[in-house]
């Protein structure tokens, strides 16, 4: 066996290391397809120094460690171990909010963070942070912008990893960075960095080398990251919601395009009428009513005023934003039949329920995601479907999401296969529709940039140079390959 | 070491003859520099000759140099459009790879706002491109005749948009990229084959180790293509010009504004910059006309609007009251800022808010600024920034020093013993007496605001060698007072021999970052075909 | 003045290559970007202007040496001047066009010179012009025009016709018609005849500067002789020779006027009248020797000193050659004046303008360069949709019907009098 328990229990106590056989059960599989595995220990640091330590550990003894920061339900298998005597280490406990600078509009945190637990304390200093679509409450903040989950506000994404910036983290090999603009500190003291008006606020770098970029939708395989700094917007004084009902998908494109080029609105994202649904009611039946009553797509723009003449704003944009859906024959308005403005807006803008909004019609769900642009998203929603017809999966089931990011220059595109776990048939139905889905979607030319499960194979398996690349970098950060060993090409 | 008849030969046949050259002409013509002298022991233009020059023509030739360099154990420094130094080799056994032939606009996508450029299409070109399609680009502050490519992907990456913008690096998409042995790399949906429009993935971002805050220079290979976010530009499709050269200007509709604001102190210089962050507004913001100093720039560029004029008529115009008056309101603390409003309603919004930061700040509008010829200049200049060369006008030298780059707060710190040092030496009389304050800097150099850097501009005469010295002594103090108030900061480092510089990052504080580039180096490029200079590196790891 | 005293603008250059495209601020689009044919064409660095003036600091200093390719660097360039311009955009202390000027006098001096402009100046010294034409009697341009041979009378205003019109049938037409457009409008026109001789100006470009001296005096005296006072061309080659170099070289003081300043303003005196539709999409080709290099010459005489610690100055004021004054309006007011005429612009105009690839003895010594340069611009001309290349100067009027007859292409290309004939 490699490495002793009592070597990690000298790390970070005793209580911290976790094997019974209920825990051990618990991290072994989640709610993908990828095929669960038992992991030996759980171990539950509290400091950057017990990582450390552990990483070097695992160098030592050769153990894989899969790095958790989000609690459970887990979706993407990334979580679960890719190798036989894991250890899972649970960051959970680390969940300081470590300083919130307002002027700079900087939080910086450690990563078992979670939104729930971070919007209030922004918002005591006039601020928010744009979120994916309905995180669950255990989602960590930190591992959601490593991963690159889309945001609902595309006009902040600047890049795709936005709004990450700074990190402090541990390589594959023990070794300590800070990234960003504080791997140029002085020193590694925060406070005194401050002090100097050292403020996190740039995530390149340092020099030649964006760091946190190579540790993105790495699912832990390059780096464990134990402080994030975020950039945050400000709280609206003022947040209205607005629909734009449409019948067809091809519909809402152009006026999309629209609002992108102008760089307005806030929150700008079309649901299909099963995924808003779901998103407003928890019971399976009132799923189903207001399924049918909700037009079958909708475009969801939210428009804020912040601290600058925020009635203004709102009132100007909600009449030029009205403007150009107009133009596409459509309109704007602010409720469609089943659903009213102000309550989705409060849905949209919190965690989710529990339990996770997508469990709620069947009990289970997978998602499709991947990148494309924005006019191709009606095709893609096709071959969805046709895929679906061939397996007899009800298409009305399907939800779809599709996400503007990048202020418009790509969007993401997701489809939520809800099913129930407890039917055998069920089951086998819908794993059989994720991997050809997945496959057509694929050829069609989604680019699966964050390739879980068995998604990884099907993406490096069409790009040798980068899967060649990526093992070299690999071997660089994490020579002995102790991190997530398994996951994507490693 | 002259370049071998082997080595000379394979270059030719992969690129043609009349695509190579080592005449002592052509190569020295390549070893001028702007600056060099301020490196160069007898105080020359001239730097080190490349061994040969070659123009590939296409991603292909590119890569078989790349080879032939590998196997015949040449260097190669690759360069676009190459107005700095580091488009030159640092040292003997190194080829120039001119990507001028490399220069089509390969596609427009108009509806999802990118454009994908080869290495020689300048910013200008791309721009009036875009500007029909309504949208517009990232012009770096070295201006329109510079290459976006090499912007974002080799070198650095602020300019005047990049509040609205962004930083170069942050417009980068997919690349096409040449690694050190000839080998290709197409990075995020372009590996696929799935398009240019997603520069990260599959998984881990490759992007990442082809630069970070800035590029690798040619020290990890070349680009050959690149696909490049752009902005909406909600103006004519082409800009109207007018007026006599040098005194162009344009009139742009009613959705368009162009201030210049003042401040009355540093403090509210920052606070307006963090009001115009939250805020939400500005489309172009930059510190520019300063650069030519608080006591001769607005002499100046009053003069250089009058096509009859030229520095003859400096003196005459700073003599003038309505010029000295212009002078004591901008000196310090003011800005340029454009807006520019999507929509009617938008930019009279925008315009609110202004006038709400400004009344928060104590600040205004500078009427004289906003004299409608004057607008319509700075419109132009800042929209295009197509006369960037200006700021060599002075006595043709012009270097900088520190450089203090973050948060405002902390760049604002440095401003007044950045103005007491250039003062110093002005006063010997050696550097032009442009004023203290020479500081230029954009609004953000990143998009949606935060960070901010100055640079102090030092105009020297290059033909003078006495200022040419005195530029240098400067270079010098400055950077001994970088290494005690921003220690391990590139302005710590400046102008440093090798082998000093070595030493300098590895005493810097988390120099662990130079042994990764070191490792990222010797992966991608153990025979260290990519000069380097422009890449630091450590090979020793840092102690715990 | 030596190549030496030139070191200051070759040290001047900061390489911004600025000097490769026109001026960033009318680019209007990638494929009419560009500036300058020599670097378009060659590629490296060195065939454009700051490269030229590094080579030239190289050679100075002992760097290099001449070689065929050093020759070649500085003679394949028409001297077209948009350097010059851009350069100037953002520089006061650069005088890039008369260091490059300077490069070629000392290059004579050695003896290195590329040899079709040996035969070039022999020709000019045995037969008194510069182009190359066999079998063409030179009087013969004039035959039945009816205007005084000032070898022989007195008068004011002399047409010069130029070698072009002289020595090259279909340049022959157009001096013929400018006479007679000037003669019916009521100017006392005369011409120089059998007595007319090369302006020289192409001499000076390639080099050769005391062959242009005596090409200036001959003229100077000629004139003086007749009592002329105002010289006219249609040649713009010989009116930037006239306009800018006979008072900077040879302290000649004549009025110097283009036929096509002329022809406006005697549309605007209502001398010249028309009565025809001309129903024809044309666009204007500006000459490089018209309208940035179109600039009359000013003397100076001046001190320097230093201002502000190192800020040349000079006292008094020294005029600077920017291109802003140059004779952009009144061709373009001459078209516009037209009946039934349509004026379409090309991208690249008045001082940003394409080059017609014909100058500083290119077109002798490297005529597939001078080529591909017409080539360029009558690309650029079709892409307005206009019918026919209309221009100002003899020179470019010929390359550019040469090059649309070689390359097999179909557009039609006037000097405006031709237009103005029509509409009469």
């Amino acid at each position: 066996m490699a490495g002793k328990k009592e070597e990690l229990m000298e790390i970070v106590g005793v209580e911290n290391v976790l094997d019974d056989s209920a825990t051990l059960n618990a991290y072994s599989k989640d709610n993908s397809f990828v095929p669960g595995r038992n992991p030996r220990l759980v171990v539950k640091p509290l400091n950057v120094a017990q990582v450390q330590q552990i990483v070097k550990w695992a160098n030592q003894t050769g153990a894989t460690l899969v790095p958790v920061s989000s609690g459970p339900p887990h979706f993407r298998g990334d979580t679960v171990p890719g190798a036989g005597g894991a250890v899972i280490v649970d960051l959970s406990r680390m969940k300081r909010i470590l300083s919130i600078d307002r002027r700079n509009r900087i939080a910086l945190i450690e990563p078992g963070v979670t939104y729930g637990e971070l919007q209030p304390e922004l918002a005591k200093e006039g601020m928010r942070l744009s979120t994916p679509l309905l995180p669950r409450r255990s989602k960590s903040v930190v591992t959601s912008l490593l991963e690159r989950e889309p945001i609902t506000v595309p006009k902040y994404q600047w890049t795709l990893i936005e709004p990450l910036r700074c990190l402090e983290l541990v390589w594959g090999d023990g070794s300590k960075m800070w990234t960003g603009e504080a791997g140029e500190y002085s020193s590694q003291d925060i406070a005194e960095q401050r002090a100097k008006h050292r403020s996190l606020v740039i995530g390149m770098g340092p020099n030649n080398v964006d760091y946190y970029r190579l540790v993105s939708a790495a699912q832990g395989t390059m780096g464990i990251v134990t402080w994030a700094s975020v950039k945050c917007e400000l709280l609206p004084r003022i947040h209205k919601l607005f629909f734009v009902p449409a019948q067809k998908l091809e519909e809402l494109i152009d006026c999309v395009y629209k609002i992108l080029r102008f760089r307005f609105g806030d929150e700008l994202l079309i649901l299909n009428s099963a995924n808003l649904a779901s998103m407003l009611f928890a019971k399976p039946y009132e799923i189903k009513a207001l399924h049918k009553q909700l037009p079958p797509w909708v475009l969801l723009v939210g428009i804020a005023g912040r601290d600058y003449l925020p009635l203004e704003r709102v009132a100007f944009q909600e009449k030029d934003i009205s403007d150009i859906v107009h133009q596409s024959g459509l309109e704007m308005v602010s409720t469609v039949p089943g659903a009213k403005n102000n309550e989705v807006l409060a849905t949209l803008l919190n965690p989710s329920r529990e339990p996770y909004w997508k469990l709620s019609y069947k009990g289970g769900c997978q998602d499709i995601f991947f990148i494309s642009n924005l006019h191709k998203m009606p095709e893609f929603v096709m071959t969805m479907y046709s895929a679906a017809r061939a397996l007899k999966y009800p298409i009305s089931d399907i939800g779809v999401y599709i996400q503007p990011q990048h202020q418009g220059v790509s969007c993401h595109c997701e489809f939520n296969l809800p099913y129930d776990p407890a039917n055998r048939k069920g089951l086998t139905g819908v794993q059989t529709l994720f991997t050809n889905a997945s496959d057509q979607l694929l050829k069609q030319g989604g680019f699966f940039s964050r390739p879980y499960g068995i998604w990884a194979d099907m993406v490096y398996n069409r790009d040798a140079a980068t899967t060649m690349m990526l093992r070299k970098v690999k071997g660089l950060f994490d020579p002995r390959n102790v991190l997530n060993s398994g996951k994507l090409c490693f | 070491m002259a370049l071998s008849n082997g080595a000379y030969q394979s270059l030719e046949d992969i690129v043609g003859t009349e695509y190579i050259s080592a005449e002592s002409v052509i190569l020295d013509s390549y070893a001028w520099m702007r600056a060099n002298e301020l490196r160069t022991k007898d105080r020359s233009g001239f730097f080190i000759r490349p061994e040969a020059v070659v123009l590939p023509g296409s991603t292909e030739e590119v890569q078989a140099v790349m080879k032939a360099c590998n196997r015949f154990k040449v260097k190669c420094k690759a360069f676009s459009t190459g107005w700095i130094s580091l488009a030159q080799p640092s040292g003997a056994g190194v080829i120039n790879m001119d990507l001028r032939r490399l220069n089509r606009i390969l596609e427009i996508d108009e509806k999802n706002m990118f454009a994908v450029i080869e290495p020689y299409v300048i910013g200008s070109q791309l721009q009036a491109e875009v500007m029909k399609l309504g949208l517009n680009c990232h012009i770096i502050g070295a201006g329109g005749s510079c290459s976006p490519l090499a912007a974002a992907t080799s070198f650095i990456g602020n300019g005047a948009d990049g509040i609205f913008m962004g930083y170069s690096s942050e417009t980068l998409l997919a690349l096409e990229w040449v690694m050190p042995n000839g080998d290709i790399l197409r990075t995020g949906s372009l590996g696929a084959g799935l398009g240019w429009s997603c520069g990260e993935g599959p998984g881990p971002s490759l992007r990442g180790i082809a630069r970070g805050t800035t590029g690798a220079s040619g020290a990890l290979g070349v680009f050959t293509k690149c696909a490049v976010k752009l902005a909406p530009w909600p103006g004519p499709a082409e800009m109207p010009v007018e007026g006599t050269i040098p005194a162009y200007y344009t009139k742009l509709p009613n959705n368009f504004r162009e201030y210049t604001v003042t401040m009355p102190s540093w403090k509210a210089y920052t606070d307006a910059y963090y009001k115009i962050y939250d805020a939400e507004i500005g489309y172009i913001g930059h510190r520019q006309f300063s650069k030519l100093g608080e006591d001769l720039s607005t002499a100046f560029f009053a003069l250089y609007r009058d096509s009859s004029k030229s520095l003859d008529d400096l003196e005459e115009f700073t003599r003038k009251p309505e010029i000295q008056d212009l002078t004591d309101e901008l000196r310090h603390y003011s800005f340029q800022l454009i807006l520019a409003g999507m929509t009617p309603r938008d930019i009279e919004y925008q315009e609110k808010v202004l006038d709400q930061i400004l009344a928060a700040t104590r600040g205004h509008r500078v009427a004289a600024m906003s004299e409608p010829t004057t607008a319509q200049f700075v419109l132009l200049y800042l929209l295009k920034l197509h006369c960037k060369h200006l700021n060599h006008v002075y006595a043709g030298g012009k270097s900088q020093y520190f450089r203090p780059d973050g948060s405002p707060d902390y760049a604002i710190e440095y401003a007044p013993f950045m103005i007491e040092l250039l003062k110093k030496y002005q006063e010997k009389g050696t550097l032009v007496k442009t004023g203290g304050d020479s500081l230029m800097g954009t609004l953000s150099g990143i998009g949606g605001g935060g960070d901010f850097h100055f640079e102090q501009f030092v105009s020297y005469n290059r033909n003078d060698m006495e200022s040419i010295n005195a530029a240098r002594e400067l270079a010098e103090e400055a950077r001994k007072l970088a290494t005690e108030r921003m220690p391990g900061s590139p302005a710590a480092l400046v102008g440093l021999p090798p082998d000093v510089m070595l030493t300098a990052i590895a005493a810097s504080s988390q120099s662990i970052r130079y042994h990764w580039q070191w490792k990222i180096k010797q992966m991608l490029d153990p025979n260290e075909v990519g000069e380097s200079a422009g890449y630091p590196m450590l090979k020793e790891p840092p102690k715990e | 003045m030596a190549l030496n005293d030139y070191r200051s603008t070759m040290q001047g250059c900061t390489r911004c290559s600025y000097c490769k495209f026109i001026t960033l601020a009318h680019i209007k689009s990638w494929r009419f970007s560009n500036g300058c044919p020599s670097i378009a064409y060659k590629g490296f660095h060195t065939y454009a202007a700051g490269g030229r003036l590094s080579a030239a600091l190289s050679l100075l200093e002992g760097k290099s040496s001449y070689t065929e390719k050093f020759k070649e660097i500085v003679y394949q360039c028409q001297l077209c001047g948009l350097c010059e311009i851009t350069c100037k955009l953002c520089r006061y202390d650069m005088d890039v066009l008369d260091t490059l000027r300077e490069i070629r006098f000392k290059m004579v001096e050695d003896g290195q010179v590329p040899l079709q402009h040996t035969s070039l100046i022999n020709n000019l010294r045995k037969k008194n012009n510069m182009v190359m034409k066999t079998g063409v009697v030179p009087r013969k341009w004039a035959q039945g025009l009816n205007v005084k041979d000032l070898s022989k009378e007195q008068g004011s205003v002399v047409f010069h016709a130029s070698c072009e019109a002289r020595f090259d049938k279909g340049r022959k037409k157009v001096a013929r018609t400018a006479v007679t457009l000037l003669r019916d409008a009521g100017v006392d026109i005369g011409i120089m005849g059998q007595g007319e001789g090369c302006c020289g100006g192409k001499a000076y470009e390639v080099g050769y500067k005391a062959e242009f001296n005596q090409c200036a005096q001959n003229n100077i005296q000629a004139w003086t002789k007749a009592g002329v006072k105002t010289v006219v061309t249609s040649c713009s080659n010989c009116y930037f020779a006239f306009k800018r170099l006979y008072p900077k070289e040879a302290n000649a003081n004549f009025e110097v006027v283009h036929t096509v300043e002329f022809v406006d303003r005697l549309i605007k005196e209502g001398r010249i009248r028309f009565n025809k539709n001309v129903p024809i999409t044309v666009t204007y080709h500006d000459p490089c020797h018209l309208g940035r290099l179109g600039e009359p010459y000013v003397p100076w005489n001046g001190t320097v000193t230093k201002v502000f610690g190192q800020i040349t100055k000079h006292v008094p004021p020294k005029p600077r050659y920017i291109g802003a004054w140059g004779i952009y309006e009144p061709p373009r007011n001459v078209l516009k004046s037209i009946p039934g005429l349509k004026l379409v612009e090309m991208e690249r105009i008045k001082e940003n303008a394409w080059c017609c690839g014909a100058g500083g003895g290119v077109k002798e010594a490297y005529p597939k360069f001078s080529s591909w340069t017409a080539a360029e611009r009558i690309e650029e001309a079709k892409s307005t949709g206009a019918a026919a290349l209309v221009s100002a100067c003899l020179q470019c009027e010929r390359n550019f019907t040469e090059t649309i007859k070689d390359n097999g292409q179909k557009m039609k290309v006037y000097d405006i009098v031709e237009l103005v004939q029509q509409a009469l």
